[in-house]
């Protein structure tokens, strides 16, 4: 029942009632790791699958996710004490994403975000205008397996360059996979900064994310 | 007052979102990230906290007074001065597309050639009343300093009113010091603007440091700016379109208002080029029937401010020039037209939401710039149009073709068009050829019409001198 009602709540992008029903899921001892995979998670899948059809919008996936990113978080410490318990280990993939330095334009960033949060990618959002080393420091911090370095402008497109220039002098360039995207950017563009891959839209960046992680 | 004049909104409806705007900048106030600007509006008595500035009603209402109805752009050749507001339209052509769209659809990086070609093209087309601004993106040229050589370009090639660079206070100096030795010196551009340059704010609700510099350093030598907001209806701003324009006036009100607190009597141009987000990806779309309605909301709010307008422009989602292209840039030239626009930015050569650039589309949205230039003349009603005379003499049954009249009222009353194909059938299926394929012909054939009107050596030198000069401390 409250599997149907986490699901139900992330549907409706309703944050206040995902962080309800979490704090009832630690409150009256229930299985923390099936209200995040029947519950939450099914929320997010249903929305991914009505996305595609043309059935829900923008507003539906990104206040879904950032519904489920409450969840997770109520729900972070015992969810992983209990799959600990059972030897399981998180195998999601995880992503730092951000706007380069000198670009305050964060909204195509912010959608991509939410739909590889929809994707079920554990997704590190460190905001706009940040440095080459926030993002490396973020992704050493959480583990990351993907850096995703988004620009709008062709004045600020050069940081992307820059950050597979950073990790290179760090030693680090081989650890992560560097995707690039935004409005002036091209495979041409990645392929010329070392990149290692390019999307031009939310739904193809989630595509990449999974063939970098096979 | 045109007599081809569109109303989207009542009366009371302007009073509604201008009362609404009101609201926003003194309860929630533009975020103004540019120091200097923060400093002279609380100077002017404009409470502030951090960088939020709280713009009191009366005293927006009193600088946007302050602003002209109307004002003439001065170009190098006098031929070419341009006059901005009343019931004028000018016709700019598109602006800052980094990618070029070749015929046949490949996509590939604006280069300084396509730049120059571009700049020509702009001068020799009778449609387009200004060179421009950043016609396209030169990526091969160093970005920190292209805006200088854009700008001697404009200068060297063309007699037509140019756009400035936007690119902070340096940039908007540069464009002022060049400028000056063209027109006799800096005392005489405060007399004439000779400048007009794209300001654009940050929706929602703020200022940012690089176009505000640049706003400000054109105020002090007052020349002309456009203050533009791009709201995108659902993302940026709410996605009701009375909200839009709240938002949008809001921030536009703010601009003019700190142009006027500079110097009071600076040409502002009142500008939207706000949209929709397309709710299943996030994307702008730029040409749909609510941006045409945004487009000439845009123009009753200006009217109400007393200053002219920009809004539309030869806009498409489209990524090739095909019929989504053409029925999109017409509904957004035609909207702004027919509802009393004064400059249209954009009018030739965009493609995908401004990302691109087309030769082809280009002269295809000359031609509907064209068209939409005799529309907006309207119909005159006259003895002489109304040709009573000559129906009388031809009589019921007879024709036209060899009457006087005919020869001598056609050429001014009917538009010969440049690339609609008017054929008979038999005639088009010869070559079979679309108006892409007719288009890249025309386009070579305005390129090579184009004449160098020259410019003095020693000015040229002169203009380079500084060019290099500035290039070296700027890389430095």
């Amino acid at each position: 029942m409250i599997l149907d009602e986490l699901k139900a709540a992330v549907m409706d992008g309703d944050a206040e009632q995902v962080a309800v029903l979490c704090r009832k899921v630690l409150d009256e001892h229930l299985n923390p790791v099936e209200a995040v995979e029947q519950g939450l998670i099914k929320g997010i899948e249903e929305i991914g699958r009505l996305w595609t059809e043309g059935e829900m919008f923008l507003p539906d996936v990104m206040m879904g996710a950032d519904a489920l990113k409450v969840g997770l978080e109520i729900l972070g410490a015992e969810l992983s004490k209990a799959k600990a318990a059972a030897g399981d280990t998180d195998r999601r993939g995880r992503i730092v994403i951000g706007t380069v330095k000198g670009d305050i334009h964060d909204i195509g960033k912010n959608i991509v975000s939410a739909m590889m949060t929809a994707a079920g990618f554990d997704v590190f959002d460190i905001g706009y205008d940040q440095g080459v080393d926030v993002f490396v420091d973020k992704a050493e911090q959480v583990g990351a397996q993907i850096i995703a370095a988004s620009a709008l402008l062709t004045t600020t497109m050069d940081e992307q360059k820059e950050l597979v220039e950073y990790l290179k002098s760090k030693g680090l360039r081989s650890k992560y996979k560097v995707i690039i995207g935004g409005g002036p950017t091209t495979q041409g563009w990645a392929d010329g900064v070392g990149a290692d891959g390019w999307a031009e839209t939310a739904n193809e960046a989630v595509a990449l994310c999974h063939k970098l992680l096979d | 007052m045109s007599k081809v004049s569109l109303k989207v909104l009542t009366d009371e409806d302007v009073r509604r979102i201008h009362e609404a705007s009101m609201k926003l900048l003194e309860e929630v106030g533009i975020e103004v990230e540019y120091e200097p600007a923060v400093r002279i509006l609380q100077e002017a008595g404009l409470k502030a906290d951090g960088r939020r500035v709280f713009f009191d009603p009366a005293y927006v209402q009193k600088k946007v007074a302050e602003a002209p109805h109307d004002f003439t752009l001065y170009a190098r050749d006098p031929r070419h001065n341009v006059h901005i507001g009343g019931d004028d339209v000018a016709f700019v052509p598109g602006y800052g597309a980094p990618f070029m769209i070749e015929a046949g659809g490949t996509r590939r990086l604006a280069t300084w050639d396509d730049y120059l070609n571009l700049l020509k093209m702009a001068h020799a087309c009778e449609e387009m009343d200004l060179s421009g601004g950043m016609l396209v993106e030169p990526n091969d040229l160093d970005d920190h300093t292209r805006y200088l050589d854009v700008l001697y370009a404009h200068i060297r090639y063309s007699t037509k009113v140019l756009m400035g660079s936007s690119y902070g206070a340096s940039g908007a100096r540069d464009t002022v010091e060049l400028l000056a030795p063209v027109f006799g010196g800096k005392e005489m551009l405060q007399e004439k603007p000779v400048v007009i340059s794209l300001i654009n704010t940050i929706s929602p609700l703020k200022l940012d440091a690089r176009q505000t510099g640049a706003l400000m350093e054109y105020a002090r030598w007052k020349q002309a700016v456009v203050i533009a907001a791009l709201v995108m209806a659902g993302s940026t701003g709410p996605a009701t379109l009375a909200g839009v324009l709240a938002v949008q006036n809001a921030e536009v009100l703010a601009g003019i208002t700190l142009a006027q607190t500079v110097n009071p009597g600076t040409p502002v141009v009142y500008g939207s080029a706000s949209s929709i987000t397309d709710m299943r990806t996030g994307c702008v779309s730029i040409a749909n029937a609510e941006s045409a309605l945004l487009n000439a909301a845009t123009a009753q709010l200006a009217r109400f401010y007393g200053v002219p307008c920009r809004a539309g422009g030869g806009l498409t989602d489209s990524k090739a020039v095909d019929g989504q292209a053409g029925y999109e840039s017409c509904l957004m030239l035609m909207s702004p037209i027919a509802s009393g626009v004064n400059f249209i930015l954009h009018t030739a050569g965009i493609l995908q939401y401004w990302l691109c650039m087309s030769y082809e589309k280009f002269v295809m949205d000359a031609e509907i710039a064209g068209m939409l230039r005799r529309y907006k003349r309207s119909i005159d009603v006259n003895d002489n149009s109304l040709a009573l005379d000559v129906i009388k003499h031809v009589g019921p049954g007879g024709h036209f073709l060899t009457q006087m009249h005919t020869k001598q009222n056609h050429k001014t009353e009917m538009r010969k068009p440049m690339l609609s194909d008017r054929q008979s059938f038999e005639g088009w299926a010869k070559d079979r050829l679309t108006t892409e394929a007719r288009a890249t012909v025309l386009w070579k054939k305005l390129l090579d019409s184009y004449q160098d009107p020259g410019l003095d050596e020693r000015l040229q030198k002169q203009l380079q001198t500084y060019v290099e000069s500035r290039k070296k401390e700027i890389v430095k």
